[in-house]
């Protein structure tokens, strides 16, 4: 049963794949297909039941094997919701009539990618895990650079190719490296070969690169950013979690080496940390969201590496709170990443521009996108009641709870929870900037005032999130049970369910919500009897306010980028005021990519010129070709000379 | 008389006292400065006064600001006087105990700042930017100040629970305590040295900033929930540092209630014998406070370990 269905709708995403000329077919097979895998894998959720098939055929010299548990089925779930609203939400977005070069293209190259993206949680056979990583890897490249008219969406392209390449050469290393010590590309759990523990850094860094993992986050600011806000939704809100999904994976399969729980504890919570750091300084709010994937993905990391940590010490109790956190973490991550993105296309669908500090006010022109917007903000804040905050209290408890142990790792986790905490009110404050830069106060430029709300195809995909979004916060104890399966399925021994009071928190946010909905609206009815009078923005009497007066985006977070200055290293250039008949001032502010204009290409200047300089020593002279084999010769002699003597 | 009925009774005896009670601190820190000065200074309940015209006034709203800008004060208030019902109250408790309800709280009142910036930035006015942007950027340095101290209390009582987490600390870890809530505390509330809530127009202030082009009922939420949060912030710091939670009931909240009136006075005698600090010194002194917070935070933990 579950393997005709999974088939089907693998079968439905092929036909997909050459059904992009088509629209209506390409949505109704796209759809076909998702559905189908959202119900394999809720089934296989649901039942905590793993679910293998073996094909009796051979592909490449090696049988196709499935593998579908817990641990896969959460991220197919986040893969198949959101590749299909996206597809839906891409009809109208990305258009044949607005984009008649690349619809077609941007289709089919996105039924690959979900394809791919269906596959790699679902294959346990090494090679054609590789396969699938690649093709997926491939068309979000594809993909990124559909627009591919504009130089810059070329470069975030290649830089993309370039990072994600250097991650799937790690894992060609690991993948190779995995299957000469078993003697199998066969994948499966292998917790009791301890030979094979110094392969789990392979993964981690070759998973890490597409996770978006500080430092190795180089390539998603700008391919998240310059993709379609579509290919970004799904990038964002699930092609990252293909790396997080590797990671999560082999720290259930693979034996673990010493201080593993400790690396990616660090490097979570320092994602958490300087991602939303980084975030909160941008001015493109496509690049803004990308950089708070980062730090989701640390919070994510976060709770993994509890997780890890605790499996080491057998430490059950809180290590499975903090594993519970971290999926549903996954899960939630993927809804609001998703919404925000769409409305985030909503926006430059509307307005052509992506600089914050030249919207404003949309929210006249845009209600829907505005309290859309608004609902994703206020949720990957973590706010109550909406799911972030379930997710984020889990990891919390998981954390505080493993300090109460007063272990000996105890007093380590003491920074991260309250590195946590600032990460957590980092966020607050970006997306308290980017709500309300883009959406409220006085348009700053034409466009803003221009502006439109998008259609119901477009709507449609970001309310059905936002439905999932208050799903999940007001009936969090839904999603317990199947997020403690997973967890279950990561590692075998940890059965009980441990005390999380989920319940009492769904309890209250009902509570909260109903009133607050209640509260609102006889409030409004109350100030409307009252009377309700409209006038200029009192701002002290200041008589003549104009739009250039708002705070913008950049002095929005100067007081947190000064904090950060040490490693945004933001660069201004500022003109100011003189003389008595002054001419006009200027001030600008860029930061930069730090990682990649500080230490990557600094780096890779220097190769390239090391490689220049050894390129002068080839240049076709016979003589000192023979030169160069003579003096080696000597070199060889001499050595052999002084190592006889001695 | 069922269980239900008694704590719908007790929820609505607790509502009442919390919204009934908190105008009067402001009044309070009012009128020690006023003494202080040698003034006679408003009425105590001046504030139930304002409260009250405001309540009853309409609504001036600018060209530029959508429903929410009528909606954010109201959610605000909400989310203050829900993180003020999970707070237990001396040895009565709470009336809505569970593991990690403290987390809770820390976000309720990270919503109502969400809400407050909301708010302010509705009007597109510059100087309600400014405000919003020191409220967010200094709350970074309260919360981890805040959530250091929770910790502390989590360690030394063993559990999550607000039900529980005020277990007594030792005499130092208390006064470290003490001081490092109380100056976040002074932060979070917009008082002096961060912040004057009693001047307009000044550019080092923080809340008040936010709040300049709110009217009528909205303004009333705003100034009511501003006392809820006030004292909250008190009951929170009362209980941290007095072992409130093992006396006989009755002293619990008496010694409570007396308690947030002393905190009222010295936030009224800070307010008096300090001037504001200059605005670039701000964060300095809110990690001042976090390392108040930090030391018992040590203290705590190397006790345990030797105890």
């Amino acid at each position: 049963m579950t393997a005709m269905l999974f088939f089907s709708s693998l079968a439905c995403l092929t036909l997909a794949i050459g059904a992009g000329r088509h629209p209506r077919l390409w949505l109704t097979l796209v759809l076909c297909g998702a559905v189908g895998v959202l119900t394999t894998a809720l089934g296989i959720l649901g039942h905590a039941e793993a679910w293998t098939w073996r094909a009796a055929f051979t592909l490449g010299g090696e049988t196709p094997n499935f593998f579908l548990d817990g641990v896969s089925a959460v991220f197919l779930i986040v893969v198949s919701l959101v590749g299909g609203l996206s597809a839906i939400y891409s009809r109208e977005y990305w258009s044949d009539r607005q984009y008649p070069a690349s619809a077609a293209r941007g289709r089919s190259w996105g039924a690959v990618l979900i394809l791919g993206m269906v596959l790699v949680p679902s294959l346990a056979n090494g090679l054609h895990f590789l396969l699938a990583w690649e093709v997926f890897a491939i068309s979000a490249y594809f993909l990124i650079t559909l627009d591919n008219t504009k130089s810059e969406v070329r470069r975030a392209g290649w830089l993309y190719l370039a990072a994600s390449h250097v991650g799937t050469m790690f894992l060609f290393a690991f993948f190779t490296a995995l299957a000469a010590q078993t003697g199998s590309w066969d994948l499966g759990p292998m917790r009791d070969q301890t030979a094979l523990a110094p392969l789990f850094w392979l993964a981690l860094v070759g998973f890490g690169v597409k996770a978006g993992m500080f430092p190795l986050h180089i390539w998603l600011p700008s391919a998240h950013a310059n993709a379609p806000s579509h290919v970004s939704a799904m990038m964002s809100a699930v092609a990252i979690k293909m790396g997080v999904y590797g990671i999560v994976r082999y720290s259930s399969w693979l034996p673990l080496p010493d201080g593993a729980g400790w690396i990616v504890l660090t490097l979570g919570i320092t994602s958490a940390l300087l991602g939303i750091a980084f975030a909160l300084a941008q001015n493109d709010f496509k690049r803004l969201l990308a950089y708070c994937s980062v730090e989701n993905v640390g919070i994510i990391l976060t709770g993994l590496g509890l997780a890890i940590l605790a499996q080491t010490h057998g430490q059950a109790a809180w290590g499975r709170i903090a594993l519970c956190g971290a999926l549903l973490h996954v899960w939630n991550h993927g809804l609001f990443k998703a919404l925000l993105f769409f409305g985030a296309g909503s926006v430059l669908h509307a307005t052509g521009t992506r600089d914050m500090s030249r919207l404003g006010g949309l929210w006249r022109a845009m209600p829907w996108t505005t309290g859309l917007f608004a609902m994703g903000a206020a949720a990957v804040s973590g706010l109550p009641p909406l799911n972030g905050f379930v997710s984020e209290w889990i990891i919390y408890l998981g954390l505080i709870k493993s300090v109460m142990t007063k272990g000996d790792m105890a007093q380590a986790i003491i920074p991260v929870v309250i590195l946590l905490a600032a990460a957590g009110a980092l966020a607050l404050a970006a997306f308290a900037k980017a709500m309300t830069i883009i959406f409220l106060g006085a348009p700053r430029t034409k466009p803003a005032i221009t502006a439109h709300e998008c259609g119901w195809t477009m709507r449609a995909p970001m309310l059905v999130l936002a439905g999932l979004m208050a799903g999940i916060g007001l009936f969090p104890t839904l999603v317990l049970a199947p997020i403690g399966n997973a967890a279950s399925a990561w590692s075998g021994n940890w059965t009980e369910i441990p005390a999380m009071p989920v319940a009492d928190l769904g309890q209250f946010h009902l509570v909260l919500f109903a009133v607050l909905i209640a509260l609102a609206a006889a409030f409004m009815s109350k100030v409307r009897l009252q009377g309700l009078r409209f006038g200029p923005t009192w701002d002290c009497g200041y008589a003549a306010p104009t739009a250039r007066m708002q705070y913008s985006g950049g002095s929005f977070a100067g007081i947190a980028t000064e904090w950060f200055a040490w490693i945004l290293r933001p660069s201004r250039l500022v003109r100011r005021v003189r003389g008595h008949f002054p001419e006009q001032a200027l001030a600008l502010e860029r930061i930069p990519e730090t990682v990649l204009e500080k230490a990557i290409q600094p780096v890779s200047t220097g190769v390239v010129w090391l490689a220049d300089g050894a390129k002068k020593m080839q240049h076709g002279r016979l003589h000192i070709y023979i030169l160069y084999v003579f003096a080696g010769v000597m070199i060889l002699g001499a050595l052999a000379f002084w190592g006889g003597i001695q | 008389m069922g269980r239900n009925t008694v704590t719908v009774l007790d929820i609505a005896v607790r509502l009442l006292a919390w919204l009934i009670l908190a105008p009067l601190l402001p009044g309070i820190i009012t009128k020690v400065k006023a003494w202080v000065a040698c003034r006679q200074g408003p009425p105590v309940l001046q504030l139930y006064y304002d409260l009250f015209r405001l309540w009853n006034k309409g609504v001036v709203m600018s060209d530029l600001a959508s429903p929410g800008f009528l909606i954010a004060p109201a959610v605000t208030w909400m989310a203050v006087v829900a993180a003020a019902l999970l707070m237990p109250l001396g040895r009565a408790g709470c009336v809505f105990p569970f593991d990690g309800d403290v987390l809770l709280l820390i976000y309720l009142l990270a919503l109502a700042r969400f809400c407050t910036a909301w708010g302010a930035m509705e009007t597109g006015s510059a100087f309600e930017g400014m405000g919003t942007v020191r409220e967010v950027s200094f709350a970074v340095l309260a919360e981890i100040g805040i959530i250091t101290a929770t910790l502390t209390l989590a360690i030394q009582s063993g559990t999550i629970t607000l039900q529980h987490l005020f277990a007594p600390l030792p005499g130092p870890s208390a006064a470290l305590l003490a001081v490092g809530l109380f100056i976040i505390l002074l932060a979070e509330n917009c008082r002096v040295p961060f912040d004057d809530p009693t001047t307009h127009l000044e550019l080092t202030m923080i809340h008040e900033v936010m709040v300049l082009d709110h009217s009528g009922p909205p303004l009333a939420l705003i100034l009511h929930g501003a006392s809820v949060k006030l004292m909250l912030f008190a009951a929170f710091l009362v209980q941290a540092v007095l072992p409130v939670g093992v006396m006989s009931p009755g002293a619990s909240l008496a010694v409570l209630a007396l308690g947030v009136v002393l905190v009222a006075v010295a936030v009224g005698l800070v307010e008096s014998l300090t001037a504001r600090l200059a605005f670039r010194r701000t964060p300095l002194l809110l990690t001042i406070g976090f390392l108040f917070c930090l030391f018992p935070l040590i203290l705590t933990w190397m006790g345990g370990l030797h105890g």
